[in-house]
């Protein structure tokens, strides 16, 4: 009687234990492959997660089905979300040393990561071949070390670029200025012709030049570089003060004043879309690799790629960005299978075919020659956009801060707020530094 | 496990037979510890281990990856100067405020109603629980979302009976309206409660009152509140810690972001945004800890002031 009773006692304290434990992922399935020579090929599963929308997905399984070809006993398992809540998921599985094995990373997000060696330093694969870079340019091999680790290599690069709906503009009968030399004052001025003609959609919604663009911390940065402005130090000091903010922000203040932007209480209801993917706004500033996603939104094949504005005609200082950088979590069990994956994702032609310039323009050499550029497609039109302006990639890209995927988002709110009306210039500029006083320390 | 590891000091045997008592008692004991044990070691491990942890972050700056560092008050101090944070309490306290008292009218006169004896009465009971059975869900909160949008089915009938066009999801002044009427349209839980309440009422006090001459009226507040005081309290409760936990319908209506301007910055939705966006993890459960206290002192009070307007039959009040 009394053993049954500690049996049963014992089974339900172990079938408790093994309840709660469950929560803590897989528990290590082998020992970490030992690089010795030759590729290990024992069958194993990798954890791959990346941000973005169906689209992208579709791409990303149309290539790892291509990858399964190849190195048929890599299993690789996916995931994705948007962008915010990507980030969300990954710096919990961070504080629990959980990170995937490969994952698409950005810029915004690298130094926070490196803190306490989260990601893998991707040198040592490089250096035995595993990871073949040679058909980088050097900038872009680098933009991803941080602290003599290379924990990121870029897939693509993005530049700014003006997005316009010749149709909307047509409609208005505004005229969009001179590209080449055209300033902001000059675009607020269009933005000003395309609101005030007062036509609008069949569905009845007023059609304007565009939304407020001093609402994107990253078209601060451009515009700081136009100044001639580092935005971030090295040591990740700000080059940047308050009156430089309200500077940026006053540039819109009359359209803002005069409602000749997109309003924003119809922006928040349209997220994730946005007035130029309803087709009603003319014009949208943004990075280049957008044009795929923008034709597909919006149903409009005929957008138009053109420059941005600059402070001084002509002098646009703009940059590459490094973008959809590829790394692998520090604690994977199977370091030489995920630099084997992130190669194949970063120099396989095909692969380059399948994505074309939807992640932007590839930065692999043999990726980039593999991209379909019929003549009047949208990667076509992204490619010769980015060698159109390369002359004008003056500026190196800036050294993003820790923090700075935080104060990019704070900027999002509080301009949110500017839009509404309930918040000055001046306490965005307040806010907005306490805030990133906070979030960079 | 700690439990069970006591197992071996059962002494060894005498052949008194109270201590047999005893030791069988004590056996029964442990073997009751011991089935409970599944639900201690989720309490321990899941929820007691994790609020402590936070108590101890909240005195720290930790940002998820690097080690925290302790800062004392700093995370407490700071809270007092951050706009957000009083944007934060502002809303929140609104909804509790306004969605709580409202819901619970619309429960009661609904459970009133259907307490009147008429054919179909089990059909409408059921329909009128429904929402709340679905209310939590996310999926209910994004069809909230698409019927009070720009050109949705409210802003269309709202355009019909003249009042301005616009979508109340992008309105800063509108997005609590919506949020209060999500809640009160879930009144389904505390109407069945009410309806239990009702009819524990004895019919015979309405009669004596109807004999006395006392009015429909007169039958409620003298009869019906009173009775109905330990239901009304109890749900009362309920719902207020229940107000101020909303989380899954503004964040989707406001698409993570708390807005339009700040409107539906909830608490628990600022919390997530410190921890888990900003990665201030010391911060969010310094907040954490505020709200346990302030919802614990609230309930407190609510118990203290029962004794005043709570009426238990049989107590001779």
């Amino acid at each position: 009687m009394k053993r049954t009773l500690w049996k049963t006692a014992a089974v339900a304290a172990v079938a408790a234990l093994a309840l709660t434990a469950c929560s803590s992922g897989d528990s290590g399935e082998a020992e970490p492959t030992a690089t010795s020579s030759g590729p290990d090929t024992s069958p194993v599963t990798l954890n791959f997660t990346w941000w973005g929308n169906d689209d992208r997905a579709a791409r990303y399984n149309e290539a790892l089905a291509l990858f399964k070809e190849k190195y048929p006993y890599i299993t690789v398992q996916t995931s994705f979300a948007a962008f915010p809540d990507y980030w969300t998921a990954r710096s919990t599985e961070a504080a629990g040393k959980a990170l995937p094995d490969v994952m698409q990373f950005d810029l915004s997000y690298l130094r926070e990561f490196n803190q306490n060696g989260q990601l893998l330093d991707l040198q040592e694969w490089v250096d035995n071949g595993t990871i073949d870079l040679a058909g980088f340019d050097e900038t872009l091999t680098t933009a991803g070390v941080l602290e003599d680790k290379m924990i990121g290599i870029p897939t693509s690069t993005n530049t700014f670029a003006m997005f316009q709906n010749p149709n909307v503009i047509e409609q208005t009968g505004a005229t969009f200025p001179d590209e080449a030399d055209y300033t902001w004052e000059d675009y607020n001025e269009f933005i000003a012709e395309v609101s005030g003609a007062g036509e609008a959609t069949a569905d009845g919604y007023a059609l304007y030049g565009a939304v407020d663009y001093t609402g994107t911390f990253w078209f601060f940065i451009q515009w700081l570089l136009q100044k001639g402005i580092t935005p971030f130090e090295e040591d990740g000091t700000f080059g940047f003060d308050e009156a430089d903010v309200t500077e940026f922000l006053d540039l819109t203040a009359d359209l803002r004043a005069d409602k000749l932007v997109y309003p924003v209480d119809r922006g928040v209801s349209l997220a994730p879309k946005g007035g130029f993917t309803v087709n009603e706004t003319a014009s949208e500033m943004s990075w280049d690799n957008f044009l795929a996603g923008y034709v597909a939104d919006s149903g409009t094949d005929n957008l138009a790629m053109a420059q941005i504005p600059s402070i001084e005609p002509g002098e646009k200082a703009l940059f590459f960005k490094p973008s959809m950088l590829l790394s692998a979590g520090a604690n994977t069990e199977y370091p030489e299978q995920a630099a084997t994956l992130i190669n194949f994702l970063l120099t396989d032609p095909e692969v380059g075919t399948i994505f074309g310039t939807s992640k932007g323009v590839p930065a692999d050499a043999d990726q980039r020659a593999a991209v379909d550029t019929t003549e009047g497609s949208v990667d076509a039109q992204v490619i010769a956009y980015e060698e159109k302006v390369a002359e004008q990639v003056t500026e190196s890209t800036p050294i993003p801060v820790k923090g700075f995927g935080t104060i990019e988002s704070k900027w999002r709110t509080l301009a949110e707020e500017l839009a509404y009306g309930t918040l000055t210039v001046d306490e965005f500029a307040e806010q907005w530094f306490a805030e990133a006083e906070l979030s960079t320390m | 496990m700690t439990l069970t590891a006591e197992a071996p000091t059962t002494g060894p045997s005498t052949a008194a037979h109270t201590a047999a008592k005893k030791r069988r008692k004590r056996s029964e004991s442990l073997a009751g510890y011991a089935f409970l044990s599944p639900w201690l070691l989720g309490f321990v491990l899941l929820t007691a281990g994790p609020m402590l942890a936070s108590l101890y972050l909240a005195f720290t700056n930790y940002n998820l990856f690097s080690p925290p560092e302790w800062i004392g008050m700093e995370n407490f101090t700071r809270l007092f100067d951050d706009p957000n944070y009083q944007q934060a309490w502002k809303v929140t306290l609104t909804y509790v405020l306004l969605g709580t008292p409202i819901k619970l009218l619309a429960a009661l006169a609904v459970a009133m109603l259907l307490n009147n004896a008429f054919s179909g009465k089990g059909f409408y009971r059921s329909s009128f629980y429904a929402p709340s059975l679905i209310g939590a869900s996310v999926s209910i909160a994004i069809v909230w979302k698409a019927m009070f949008i720009d050109n949705g089915i409210v802003d269309q009938v709202g355009q019909f009976f003249g009042f301005p066009a616009g979508g109340w999801v992008g309105d800063p002044e509108r997005t609590m309206p919506m949020l209060i009427l999500l809640t009160v349209w879930q009144f389904g839980a505390p109407m069945v409660i009410f309806l239990a309440g009702l009819k524990q009422i004895p019919q015979e006090l309405y009669e004596a009152a109807s004999v006395d001459g006392a009015g429909a009226g007169r039958k409620f507040t003298r009869i019906t509140l009173p009775m109905l005081s330990p239901v009304i309290f109890f749900n009362l409760l309920l719902e207020m810690i229940h107000a101020f936990q909303i989380f899954a319908s503004a964040f989707i209506i406001s698409n993570g972001t708390g807005g339009p301007a700040r409107s539906t910055l909830f608490y628990t939705l600022y919390l997530y945004f410190r921890g888990f966006q900003d990665f201030q993890m010391g911060y969010a459960s310094a907040m954490a800890w505020i709200l346990v206290i302030v919802v614990g002192a609230l309930a407190a009070v609510f118990f203290w002031s029962s004794k005043h307007w709570v009426h238990y039959s049989g107590e001779g009040k």
